[in-house]
């Protein structure tokens, strides 16, 4: 039965986050904070970049701040601020992916100002950004999310996050769904997603981890990759970036949400990830570790597949 | 010329095109979205939704062979794409603001050159338009000079009647055609009402005084500040059915392969990456700046034009939630 979640917390949230920006700006401890703001339509929200106390105002959170805003602090986002330290504002799930860009030396903790949300979950998509929060409309990722409350960060509002109601794991039940099925079958589903991609490149432009100055998808000096949004090139594209997210993905989701053609991709990023922790006992969080699952040798690491 | 279907004859009508062998595109259910593509039966029609792609695609696909290329030694063998084997076409339950962007489309591809893959496709296909009787807060097309029953770009035009069925009106000699070729299904209108229109929340925007601040401001702080938000994917402009840009590319090996045309976008970082490496368009704000410039500015200063008609998909589908109507707004207030 669809239940509502209570996000009452939300507007004390907003009050505090707009507090701390405000307090921060104006004592110059950081030139920017990227943070979520109302948009147009009723209950809309997108990123915003403030840089005076006097905006601070138009700082928000609702559960219509999807977006994980980690991206704008990389280098394939060049033209946000980067004078001084930032100010930005995560979700834990976002905060997983900057303290990975942090383990893979892309950002420097002292640059960044942390402000985090204890979070009692977001919707799933912005096609209605008015919608109630509910056991059906939340976000895949919080049916399955352990870290309400973010670790390590310079500010966290003291609310306390709802506990979620019990969820069903849309992602755990359709990767085992997946992984009953054949070689055959598994093709076929995949062949039908990927046929869908119309190479709008919206999962790269939003993925954290997706830093390359040069995509492989992007060389034409020699191709690498078919670019064109067909059967062949859309299946070398997504599955090359799955193993490129390998053990790094921090699983905000944010690929699968924006993807305007409804492909499944955070299924390949959480199958990913799922391998990753049993063999290599290695999962994203919020320590930062120096080198991946992937990047790093030890003598225990699963060997079982030379032969 | 005016006549009225009853919903019934509508479903009958597309049944008897599709068992004479004509492709009826229309949107129906495809997965988890609705999507103009061929029918394979009139229940297969959905009127409620529009569709997540636009109409565009039936004249310019996604991505197109333009030929194939084979190479043995020294000889060289070239195949053209023949526009004969584009099939006739009819489409049915086009949104207003999707069929008002095919003659904007008309427009571009038959200007200087004349693309004969677009205009083949073009010239076989009747566009049976349906006007709508519902909103949502992305649609905007009023507040650029459409209407939820514009004819524009429609070769017959559907609007419900209060006690069901349609009034069909024809706009073009396509339509005259087509109705006279199916008058069994059509009747004489008996005066039944037609339904109420949607009514899109954005009030009107002057055009000409959003056009008249791009003249002067190619060069102006607020790109930053509208675009700095912008992450640089082509999904605004895929789904877009004004958009028209593409890119060409050989696919293959050496010996054998295919010239290819797809979707392109301004957005993207490499869109106007120079052969020299040099980039004019280095960052995002010069980019987004280029969508604006071009849908209210180039476009009306070539063509008189607007190249946007108010579909909102743009809206709905941005990642970082950048609403154009909300940035027109914002233009029209300085």
């Amino acid at each position: 039965m669809t239940q509502t979640i209570d996000i009452s917390s939300y507007s004390a949230i907003t009050d505090a986050i707009r507090n701390e920006a405000r307090r921060i700006l104006s004592d110059s401890t950081v030139s920017a904070v990227i943070g979520y703001t109302a948009g147009r339509r009723k209950g809309s929200t997108q990123p915003i970049v403030i840089t005076t106390a006097d905006d601070a105002d138009q700082l928000i959170f609702s559960a219509a701040c999807l977006n994980d805003l980690v991206v704008y602090l990389t280098k394939a986002k060049k033209d946000v601020p980067k004078g001084g330290r930032i100010g930005i504002v995560v979700k834990g799930c976002d905060l997983k992916a900057l303290v990975g860009l942090l383990g893979e030396s892309q950002l420097k903790r002292e640059n960044l100002y942390l402000i985090g949300i204890p979070c009692s979950g977001v919707l799933g998509s912005l096609l209605k950004p008015a919608a109630e929060l509910t056991t059906e409309t939340i976000a895949s990722k919080c049916c399955e999310c352990t870290d309400q409350l973010p670790v390590g960060c310079d500010f966290v509002p003291t609310v306390t996050p709802t506990p979620l109601p019990d969820l069903e794991k849309r992602y755990a039940n359709e990767i085992a769904r997946l992984e009953a099925m054949n070689p055959s079958e598994r093709w076929e589903f995949w062949k039908e997603q990927f046929s869908k991609c119309i190479k709008c490149y919206a999962c790269r432009q939003v993925c954290p981890f997706c830093f390359c100055e040069q995509c492989l998808c992007d060389r034409n000096r020699p191709q690498m990759v078919e670019q064109t949004p067909r059967p062949l090139g859309n299946t070398a594209w997504h599955l090359m970036r799955a193993m490129h997210l390998a053990g790094r993905c921090a699983g905000c989701g944010e690929c699968e949400r924006v993807c305007p053609m409804d492909i499944p991709l955070n299924l390949l990023n959480r199958k990913m990830a799922k391998e990753l922790k049993e063999l290599f006992n290695s999962e994203a969080g919020f320590e930062v570790r120096e080198a991946g699952p992937l990047t790093s040798y030890r003598e225990d690491d699963d060997q079982s597949f030379i032969r | 010329m005016q006549k009225q279907i009853t919903e019934a004859n509508l479903r009958l009508l597309i049944d008897s095109l599709l068992l004479k062998g004509q492709r009826v595109v229309g949107p129906r259910q495809s997965g988890t979205m609705v999507l103009y593509e061929p029918l394979a039966s009139a229940s297969d029609l959905v009127t409620d939704e529009l569709p997540r792609r636009s109409i565009k695609e039936a004249f310019f696909p996604v991505c197109e062979d333009l030929l194939e290329y084979r190479k043995e030694g020294q000889q060289i063998e070239l195949k053209d794409i023949d526009p004969d084997r584009f099939p006739e076409t009819v489409l049915i339950g086009v949104r207003p603001c999707d069929a008002a962007a095919v003659p904007v489309l008309d427009a571009v591809f038959s200007w200087d050159y004349q693309d004969q893959f677009f205009l083949a496709r073009r010239a076989k296909t009747t566009i049976i338009g349906m006007a709508c009787t519902t909103a949502d807060d992305a649609c905007f097309c009023t507040a650029v000079g459409l209407s939820p029953n514009d004819p524009k770009g429609s070769d017959l035009l559907l609007t419900p009647l209060v006690g069901g069925g349609f009034l069909v009106e024809s706009q073009s000699e396509k339509g005259e055609a087509f109705l006279a070729t199916w008058q069994d299904r059509f009747s004489e209108p008996d005066g039944s009402q037609t339904q109420a229109l949607a009514t899109p929340a954005l009030q009107p925007l002057d055009l000409k005084k959003i056009k008249a601040w791009l003249d002067d401001h190619f060069e102006d702080p607020a790109w930053d500040s509208i675009a700095v938000r912008c992450v640089g994917c082509g999904a605004c402009a895929f789904v877009c059915p004004a958009c028209h840009c593409f890119d060409i590319v050989d696919e293959g090996s050496e010996k054998a392969g295919k010239r290819r045309k797809f979707w392109d976008a301004c957005g993207f970082s490499k869109f106007t990456n120079h052969a020299s490496g040099h980039n004019p368009r280095d960052l995002q704000p010069k980019r987004y700046r280029n969508r604006i410039m071009h849908k209210f500015k180039y476009y009306d200063d070539k063509f008189g034009q607007t190249l946007c008609t108010g579909c909102g998909r743009c809206i709905r589908v941005c990642p970082v939630g950048i609403d154009i109507a909300g940035v027109l707004e914002e233009i029209q207030g300085k």
